[in-house]
């Protein structure tokens, strides 16, 4: 418990920084960039409207004390302020579905290349020199030199532009409409494999050789030999001995790469126009959308940092050093 | 130092790694003399490559050629500079946070914390949308959002360097704390600090393509990020251009692997564990006289056994033979490198696979160096068992100790699952334990506990043949004490063997029937015990009895003068 709550309190103050970075910011950047902004939307908003969105973002009248507080009000309502890309539609609606699509499709690509990777790395430790640990690392390391976004744009061009398996883009085909119908999730499915897989190509090498090298480490432990002499089955000793203890860094690794993977699969979003947090990025970044940009920033870390979180949980519970001291 | 570096120079991964970059170095400070204006629309836009544009042409009509040649400047650059600051800016903060401790070091570790789990894209971006574009601006934001990774890594190495013998010295002699710092830690970080600036070169290359594809760079510069940028923004994509984005992206790629390679020849020669030939069994050559057995054979039967080591001219092991009879305590001693752990090994055929074992091996019947797949598995534990010096490792750490029973019973088919449990608490009472612990974890259990478990681990089959090596020598002497008089006591009551393997004679001479003397590898005397006590023949083992174990350390030096 004391683990879980030393990590909470963590997180905590992680998401207390990002939401007062969002307050300081604009107050600390050359050229008052959020004067700007309300200037572009005077006349289009009603006095009161802008009001609302000073106060948002922090502008309120008052000692700096007083804006903070505003600030944090309107936040805790839930309340980003009014997107310019998106005009007039408020930032926290822009971002609810965004959010949808990139959880459903980041998140399932992670946990497939994660289960992958780590499997492929127990199993190229295992035996070492073998065609998996000679052939697979080099040919990931590779892949993994690779910008995420760019073998999005190759796969794009070669599976969905010359051999046409997939479609080119978008979360579902923009003919049908929006349902829980079986036809309908199987477009859903069929839009998101390529870029799904990309994600999955680009990442699997990062957690099969982190696996690999803690695993190698591993062979040589006492209790590994112990297992041995007790005449265990290998198939045993390599899962419950060697990969079960293994994983314990590894999943580690993966809450400390979770923002990082993040990233690169926003940036995947963008070439495949999928209608994920990514692409609303581009239009805030290109329109500069100041309001929207930092509803996404506050969004995308608050989301990472409760992954992180259950990943904690899942260490805990695999962990039973850990659970002791709980 | 300078062999690390011949090592790294001896990789060939390196070898193609920095070619590699070398090669785009040259092309990055020469490319642009040759290329003409890449900023300028020179034929139509999205011609595909032909002789007068190599690579075709962009959305724009500009040279593909010219612009992926003249990106590699300022993209290499950047990546370059920010690689060092951000490697700076983590050795500062980490060794000084990690040095300094305290207050400090908790404020910064917290910091740290929070920009590792801030998401690195969107904290740039953010950042990077007030700034004025450029390069300076990649700069900072690439900065911001990566120097936290780097400070861990610091930190963790400071932490333990501080804690190193060689840096209180310096610190009792009263040195200087930057003196400290610049003489004992950094020198000790320096392939780390290397492995450090490849690792964030590699970051700073793709994040910044990354951002400027985003529409964050400069988008009047020409830069590998910003030709992606404009590349997808043309919607080259949907018309099948290829040749707007392959050439930059795979120089992209390419140079990211010509840095991991970099990195990977690093790390092997820094961690050579990675390296090292895998573990299997050991190579096994047996002697060609098969001696059928006997029914009035000795328990076990080591004849002539020779262990030599992949690559090394002296065996560690060097014909060494003895018997063991049934229900003897049989002792090995000798210094650490002598060869009587291997000799153990080698008996439950443990050893690595660049081993190999010339001899023959028998116990109970079996001729050990002929076992197999499962055959050897089968026969493990059954016929002879093991328990270890090193209590603390030699438990599984994930699983309860009940379960280190219900496994090895399973194993060999012992019974269902409730049966194996029960059993489990009644081997654990037989050494003294509480049959609650069953359900423990290994951590929750003394040093002295851990080792009982191992000892009732290695009864659970009834094995004739018990292997210990050293297995109380972890252990302070009171509960030493205790786990062999158990040990002898259950060995007087069930009757198994023991090959009782230690440095320590005296400790040996209490409870063996019989010692054999080892030093080198060779077995240089092999007697009763009460004769070793009373005439011991050769000098060295007068030696190991008159001086072992209290010996103060100053006249153990003197110890490997004498013959």
């Amino acid at each position: 418990m004391r683990y879980v709550l030393r990590r909470l309190a963590l997180y905590a103050v992680a998401a207390w920084a990002s939401v007062t970075l969002g307050f300081v910011l604009p107050r600390l950047m050359p050229g008052d960039p959020a004067t700007m902004l309300l200037a572009r939307l005077r006349g289009k908003l009603s006095p009161a409207a802008l009001t609302a969105m000073r106060d948002a973002l922090g502008f309120a009248d008052g000692s700096i004390l007083r804006q903070y507080v505003t600030y944090w009000r309107h936040l805790l309502h839930g309340d980003l302020g009014l997107s310019v890309a998106y005009f007039p539609v408020p930032v926290g609606e822009v971002i609810g579905t965004g959010l949808l699509w990139t959880l459903a499709l980041a998140g399932s690509a992670l946990l497939v290349s994660f289960s992958l990777g780590t499997l492929f790395g127990a199993l190229a430790a295992w035996r070492r020199g073998g065609w998996l640990d000679s052939v697979l690392p080099p040919a990931l390391a590779l892949l993994g030199a690779v910008p995420y976004f760019w073998l999005a744009m190759l796969a794009l061009l070669v599976f969905g532009h010359v051999l046409r398996w997939f479609p080119l883009g978008h979360a579902y085909s923009l003919e049908r409409e929006p349902s829980w119908s079986p036809s309908f999730i199987l477009d859903v499915a069929r839009h998101a494999a390529l870029p799904a897989l990309t994600l999955v190509v680009a990442t699997l090498g990062t957690w099969m050789l982190g696996m690999r090298n803690t695993m190698v480490a591993l062979l040589d432990a006492d209790f590994i030999k112990l297992a041995w002499a007790k005449g265990l089955p290998p198939r045993q000793i390599m899962l419950r001995y060697a990969a079960r203890n293994a994983l314990l860094p590894n999943v580690t690794g993966f809450g400390m790469a979770l923002g990082f993977v993040l990233s690169g699969s926003l940036l995947t979003e963008i070439v495949f126009s999928y209608p994920g947090l990514g692409y609303l990025l581009v239009q805030a970044v290109r329109n500069k959308d100041y309001a929207l940009m930092q509803g996404l920033f506050l969004l995308i870390t608050l989301a990472v940092l409760a992954a992180n979180f259950l990943v904690d949980v899942t260490y805990v519970w695999l962990d039973p050093r850990t659970r002791a001291h709980a | 130092m300078r062999s690390r570096f011949a090592a790294i120079l001896g990789d060939r991964r390196a070898v193609v790694g920095a070619l590699l970059l070398g090669g785009f170095a040259v092309l990055a400070l020469f490319g642009p003399l040759f290329v003409g204006d890449a900023g300028a629309a020179v034929d139509v836009p999205l011609s595909p490559p032909s002789w007068r544009h190599l690579l075709g042409t962009t959305g724009q009509g500009q040279d593909v050629l010219a612009q992926t040649v003249v990106g590699a400047r300022l993209t290499l650059g950047i990546g370059l500079v920010v690689g060092l600051l951000v490697t700076l800016f983590g050795v500062i903060l980490g060794v000084g946070a990690g040095y300094a401790g305290g207050l400090i070091d908790d404020a910064a570790s917290v910091t740290t914390n929070v920009f590792l789990v801030i998401p690195g894209l969107p904290l740039a971006i953010v950042i990077g949308a007030y700034l004025p574009p450029g390069p300076v601006r990649l700069g900072i934001v690439l900065t911001l959002a990566g120097w936290a990774w780097c400070a861990r890594v610091f930190r963790a190495e400071t932490l333990s360097l501080r804690a190193k013998d060689f840096v209180a010295a310096a610190r009792l002699a009263g040195e200087p704390h930057w003196r400290i710092i610049a003489v004992e830690i950094l020198p000790n970080m320096a392939s780390l600090v290397a492995a450090s600036f490849i690792g964030t070169t590699i970051y700073a290359i793709g994040a910044q393509v990354g951002l400027e594809f985003l529409g964050l760079g400069d988008l009047g510069a020409v830069t590998w990020g910003t030709n992606l940028y404009w590349a997808s923004n043309d919607s080259a994509l949907l018309t099948g251009a290829w040749w707007t984005f392959v050439p930059t992206g795979l120089c992209v790629a390419l140079v990211g692997f010509a840095l991991t390679l970099l990195s990977f020849a690093l790390d092997e020669v820094t961690n050579p564990r990675l390296r090292r030939r895998p573990r299997r069994g050991p190579v096994v050559r047996a002697t060609s006289r098969p001696t059928p057995p006997s029914a009035t054979e000795a328990l076990v039967s080591v004849r002539e056994l020779t262990v030599r080591y992949a690559g090394s001219e002296l065996p560690v092991v060097d014909h060494v033979s003895f018997d063991i009879s049934a229900g003897e305590i049989f002792g090995l001693a000798g210094e650490s490198g002598s060869g009587k752990s291997t000799i153990g090994h080698a008996l439950l055929r443990l050893l690595p696979a660049d081993a190999e074992i010339d001899g023959e091996l028998r116990v109970a019947g079996a001729d050990v160096t002929a076992l197999e797949g499962e055959a050897l598995r089968r026969w493990r534990w059954r016929d002879a068992a093991v328990v270890f010096q090193s209590a603390m490792s030699a438990l599984n750490p994930v699983i309860t100790v009940g379960e280190q029973f219900v496994d090895t019973l399973a194993a060999h088919g012992q019974g269902s699952r409730a049966a194996a449990r029960a059993r489990a608490v009644e081997l654990l009472a037989m050494v003294g334990v509480d049959g609650r612990l069953v359900d423990a974890w290994p951590h929750q259990l003394s040093g002295g506990m851990r080792q009982r478990v191992g000892l009732a681990l290695a009864l659970a089959l009834e094995p004739r043949l018990l292997v210990l090596d050293e297995p109380t020598t972890a252990l302070d002497v009171v509960v030493q004490r205790e786990i062999l008089e158990r040990l002898v006591e259950l060995q007087a009551k069930r009757g198994f063997a023991i090959l009782f393997i230690t440095h320590d004679l005296p400790l040996l001479t209490s409870v063996a029937t019989r010692i054999g003397i080892l030093r080198d590898g060779h077995l240089v005397e092999l007697a009763p015990t009460e004769q070793l006590c009373r005439a011991p023949r050769h000098a060295y083992t007068r030696l190991l009895l008159s001086s072992f174990p209290r010996l103060p350390p100053v006249a153990a030096k003197r110890l490997q003068v004498l013959p």
